[in-house]
């Protein structure tokens, strides 16, 4: 991949951020290349979605900065251009048809309406374009959300838990479409709780007490795997 | 939610009795263009500047500057006095004085109006009278032609015309009622969000005895909100308060069972709380100007006048004008207590029927 | 590009006609209440005022004056009250607003110049019974008192012609300005309009950031490269239109309807309209990008109506307010909206006499859509205040 001579399409460089009393992240460095998939490992209120909020511009941090193609984040919204967010909590309008939320989100974005048709296709949305958006299951939903995500033609993928929960059709689908863009030289941030999934990202981000430990996933696996043992071993010994 | 009860009322008595501390319209500002500058001329004007409500605050030189002055709101009265005013009146030619008010503003306009009739009773008295005994008549039976007959007037139940006994205290309630009105529509849909509610829900707790308990708790915290109002309103501003402050509070208790049922109504029909308080909005924003508490209701069109009476805030407050001010008595109370009363019931009911209507669907 | 405003603007206008409550305050409400008041102050002038009379005098004089009071279109006098126990007890319930008390001995003790003086009562209870009664007993009073004394004149043995010129040798002749008829209409009405113009113009824009805010798209809005002042202009777009059609549209009513006199200049009344237009709707925008939430919106705004009614100086007036108040009163565009519109529909001014209030309201428009344009595209710190919960239109209920 000649990784040496490309410079990262996103650069995390010492990110820190409190809530009140808490510190949500404690210098927190990461950074990612064309091609490749970072995954985000934490748990539940681990400081996950505040991260990758941070790396899209809508959360500021306390302290340090995110430079997206070399720029800082704070300087100016052309990066926005470049990104596609999908997130956690829905975020796509609910009273809209599958449809109009295409339409409006290409519009918002300046993104051509042929994107659409073909985005349409490849997500396999055509027999849902008129149904309201509180009204299709979460698979559907989740792929709408990639296919609003990828409009602008992005370079960088940043993903809140985009498969968790939906049916396998729909995940298979969506992390085809994410391999697909990865191998046109696309990157992604990828946050996930499962760690099995893990298996099909580059490299994975352990996020933990506000910091964040690169691992291989392979290796990540190993630790986690260990983690669970230790506390089966526990409880063991406790019944015996 | 508790802030928006709390200080919004109380900040109302502070803009509302700081608004009105003139308290009565004195002092309208007038201006008088002598034309003649001569010495009958000025005695003329000392008559105006005696008149008691009249302020003169200008004297100007032309009949052009009074337009002006009066166009540009600055001056409210103009009185001209034409040229050769003097001479005229010593020869007993008729002369005019042109006396113009500014009736854009109507507060200013009535005023004005009677305070200059009063000047010109006298002025024409005093000038005919000259005329006819300078034409020969005796001094006596000249001034027993314009033998004035005297009238005086009263204004009852706020002598000194006091607009700030008229209005401040119903523009603190009005608040006060907007405020009831906003947290009542709160009521069905609760204040403590979805997660507690389902929690509550699969607890058993019945939901009467929530909503009985929650009503319970508006209530009483309305009516402890309105009692720092009025003794702010009775105490430090002396406001007028006729009646027994007893019945005062039961009259309002009641007309705060009213509006909490109407609150109540609102949040049952509709299914959010942003609806219900716009909705609650949409009824408390007119209900001021249809209460006829300003524009009497015997001024309105016969059909209005029956059906400003579904509002409780118009029974509350002719009610209130009528206890604060007159003191009528139990029996002329009567039927604004029923019409409180049977407010309630009806929406109350209302509300119960659409809950169970919609329990029903589900 | 424009395609995109308009879109934004397609899609704003499609959420209103989803919601049937923002529906009904941005098309329909404003016309409602505008008919209301219209039904209420149509009387415009306070006629047939209930008045008793307690003649205890019963001479030929005592019944002139009764006859005044009759042939006066702004009484009705009241037969059945005739003592003063009576009046009393009309005056508190409200059966009468206005007396007049002629004592027994009164054309007795007049001939014998002794004193004597008949009373006129007024219920001061309602400042609008108040200040008009008083008015008007007033000029039946002077119409009293000149016409007794051209009587006596008459039967003194002078000519009409000598009469007319002795009644008139100072003929003090008040005129009223720009609202002869006295009419609470011209006064008050097109002031109401504009505060009815005003709340819900500002609450119909108000909820449209804070919509999406509570249902979490807003970050649609921030994470597009779309400029702010494109969103701006999109989303305001629809409001734009929308208010101003309200405005022109109540005017024609109150000036068709309810006989509100609206004169002057066109282009001036036009442009006023253009610039409050302005002002409201970019105000109302800018609650809304910088308000956490739509309940806390729909509150304040509510309970601001009356207040700024109030101190606009537009009823009591701005001389009789404390001067600290009217500088407070005279931050805020309704205020200057009002005067504005009396001054040039009713005292028919033109620009060079109006041209400071276009001046601050241009200031205020440039102000506001300056701010609007250039919000920055930022999303507020979560929530912790538990009535946003409440706010989703999804929320169901139970």
């Amino acid at each position: 991949m000649g990784v040496q001579e490309i410079s990262p399409i996103l650069e995390a460089i010492d990110l820190h951020k409190v809530f009140g009393k808490k510190k949500v992240l404690d210098g927190v460095r990461l950074n990612v290349y064309p091609g490749e998939c970072l995954g985000i490992f934490g748990l539940r209120a681990t400081g996950k979605t505040t991260l990758l909020h941070m790396l899209v511009g809508l959360d500021r941090p306390s302290a340090g900065l995110v430079k997206i193609m070399g720029s800082d984040i704070r300087k100016g919204d052309r990066y926005k251009a470049l990104v596609g967010l999908v997130t956690q909590d829905k975020s796509l309008f609910q009273d809209l048809t599958v449809a109009e939320n295409l339409d409006f989100i290409a519009s918002l974005k300046g993104a051509p309406q042929g994107n659409i048709t073909s985005l349409i296709a490849k997500f396999y949305l055509q027999d849902y374009l008129q149904m309201a958006v509180n009204s299709v299951d979460a698979g559907v939903f989740q792929r709408l959300a990639l296919a609003c995500a990828l409009l602008n033609a992005p370079q960088l993928l940043i993903l809140d838990e985009p498969v968790k929960d939906i049916d396998l059709y729909s995940q298979h689908l969506i992390m085809r479409i994410i391999q697909e863009f990865l191998s046109q030289g696309g990157a992604c941030i990828y946050g996930f709780s499962n760690m099995e999934s893990s298996q099909n990202m580059h490299k994975v981000g352990w996020l933990d007490n506000g910091r964040i430990t690169v691992y291989e996933p392979a290796e990540a696996l190993q630790i986690w795997d260990s983690l669970l043992h230790s506390y089966n071993n526990i409880d063991g010994e406790k019944d015996e | 939610m508790r802030n928006v009860m709390l200080f919004v009322p109380l900040l109302g008595v502070l803009l509302f009795a700081w608004l009105y501390s003139a308290q009565s319209l004195n002092a309208i500002p007038t201006a008088i263009v002598d034309l003649d500058h001569s010495r009958g001329s000025r005695e003329f004007a000392d008559k105006l500047t005696g008149a008691e409500k009249l302020n003169i605050t200008a004297y100007l030189s032309t009949y052009q500057e009074l337009q002006e002055a009066i166009a540009g709101g600055r001056i409210v009265v103009g009185v001209v006095i034409p040229k050769n005013f003097e001479q005229d009146v010593a020869l007993g030619r008729q002369t005019r004085v042109l006396m113009i008010i500014d009736g854009s503003n109507m507060v200013y306009a009535t005023n004005a109006s009677a305070a200059l009739l009063e000047v010109t009773r006298t002025v024409s008295a005093e000038a005919g009278i000259r005329t006819l005994v300078g034409s020969g008549m005796q001094l006596d039976q000249a001034r027993e032609a314009y033998k004035p007959i005297a009238f005086r007037e009263e204004a009852w139940f706020n002598p000194t015309m006091n607009y700030a006994y008229f209005l401040v205290l119903a523009l603190i309630l009005n608040i006060w009622q907007q405020c009831c009105t906003l947290a009542s529509a709160m009521n069905v849909i609760g204040e403590t969000g979805m997660k507690s509610w389902l929690q509550i829900k699969a607890s058993g707790v019945s939901m009467t005895r929530l909503f009985i308990s929650k009503s319970m708790t508006h209530i009483i915290t309305f009516m402890l909100m309105v009692l720092p109002l009025y003794f702010l309103a009775f105490r430090v501003l002396k406001l007028p308060l006729q009646c027994n402050f007893g019945v005062l509070m039961f009259f309002t208790l009641l007309f705060v069972i009213a509006i909490h049922s109407v609150g109540t109504l609102m949040s049952s029909a509709v299914s959010n709380a942003v609806d219900a308080s716009r909705l609650g909005m949409m009824i408390a924003l007119p209900s001021f100007v249809l209460s006829g508490y300003t524009w009497p209701i015997d001024a309105m069109p016969p059909l209005l006048q029956s059906l400003v009476w579904i509002f409780p805030q118009t029974w509350f407050f002719q009610g209130l004008n009528y206890l604060t001010f007159k003191n009528p008595g139990g029996d002329f109370m009567l039927p604004f207590y029923a019409g409180l009363i049977v407010t309630a019931a009806v929406c109350y009911a209302i509300s119960i029927m659409l809950q169970m209507w919609r329990e029903k669907l589900q | 590009m424009l395609r995109q405003i308009l879109k934004l603007a397609y899609y704003e206008i499609l959420h209103i006609l989803k919601d049937p409550i923002l529906c009904l305050m941005v098309f329909i409400a404003p016309l409602a209440y505008a008919s209301l008041f219209g039904a209420v102050y149509v009387a415009s002038v306070l006629n047939d005022i209930p008045l008793a009379i307690v003649n205890q005098d019963n001479s030929e004089l005592s019944r002139d004056v009764v006859a005044a009071y009759r042939n006066d279109p702004h009484f009705k006098i009241i037969a059945e009250i005739e003592s003063y126990e009576e009046l009393e007890a009309g005056m508190k319930t409200g059966k009468v607003r206005a007396g007049v008390v002629i004592p027994a001995d009164f054309s007795q003790k007049l001939s014998q110049n002794g004193q004597t003086e008949i009373l006129t009562v007024y219920d001061a209870s309602n400042l609008i019974w108040g200040y008009n009664i008083r008015k008007n007993t007033l000029e039946v009073v002077n119409k009293f008192s000149a016409d007794h004394t051209a009587a006596q004149l008459a039967g003194a043995g002078l000519s009409k012609h000598e009469i007319q010129n002795v009644m008139n040798t100072i003929d003090c002749n008040i005129t009223v300005w720009y609202n002869p008829t006295f009419s609470y209409v011209n006064f008050l009405f097109m002031g109401l309009i504009i505060m009815i113009l005003h709340q819900l113009g500002i609450l119909g824009v108000a909820l449209t950031i804070t919509r999406e805010k509570e249902r979490n798209t807003w970050l649609q809005y921030l994470t597009a490269a779309i400029p702010a002042w494109k969103i701006t202009l999109g989303k305001c777009l629809p409001y734009l239109v929308v208010n101003f059609c309200n405005y022109v549209l109540l005017i024609w009513l109150s000036s068709q309807f309810v006989h509100v006199k609206i004169q002057g200049s066109v282009f001036l009344i036009i442009l006023l309209g253009l610039l409050f237009d302005l002002i409201i709707t970019f105000a109302g925008f800018l609650i809304s990008v910088y308000t956490p939430n739509s309940l806390m919106v729909t509150r304040y705004i509510m309970l601001l109506s009356v207040p700024f009614f109030m101190v606009s100086g537009y009823t009591w007036p701005h001389t009789h307010i404390p001067e600290l108040l009217n500088g407070m009163a005279r931050l805020l565009p309704s205020t200057w909206m009002m005067e504005g519109f009396r001054l040039v529909t009713i005292k028919n001014l033109t620009m060079t006499e109006v041209g400071p209030i276009f001046l601050i309201m241009g200031l205020m428009a440039f102000l506001f859509t300056g701010l609007s344009l250039t919000f920055r595209k930022q999303s507020l710190p979560p929530n912790t205040d538990d009535l946003a919960v409440n706010c989703g239109s999804t929320y169901p209920r139970e």
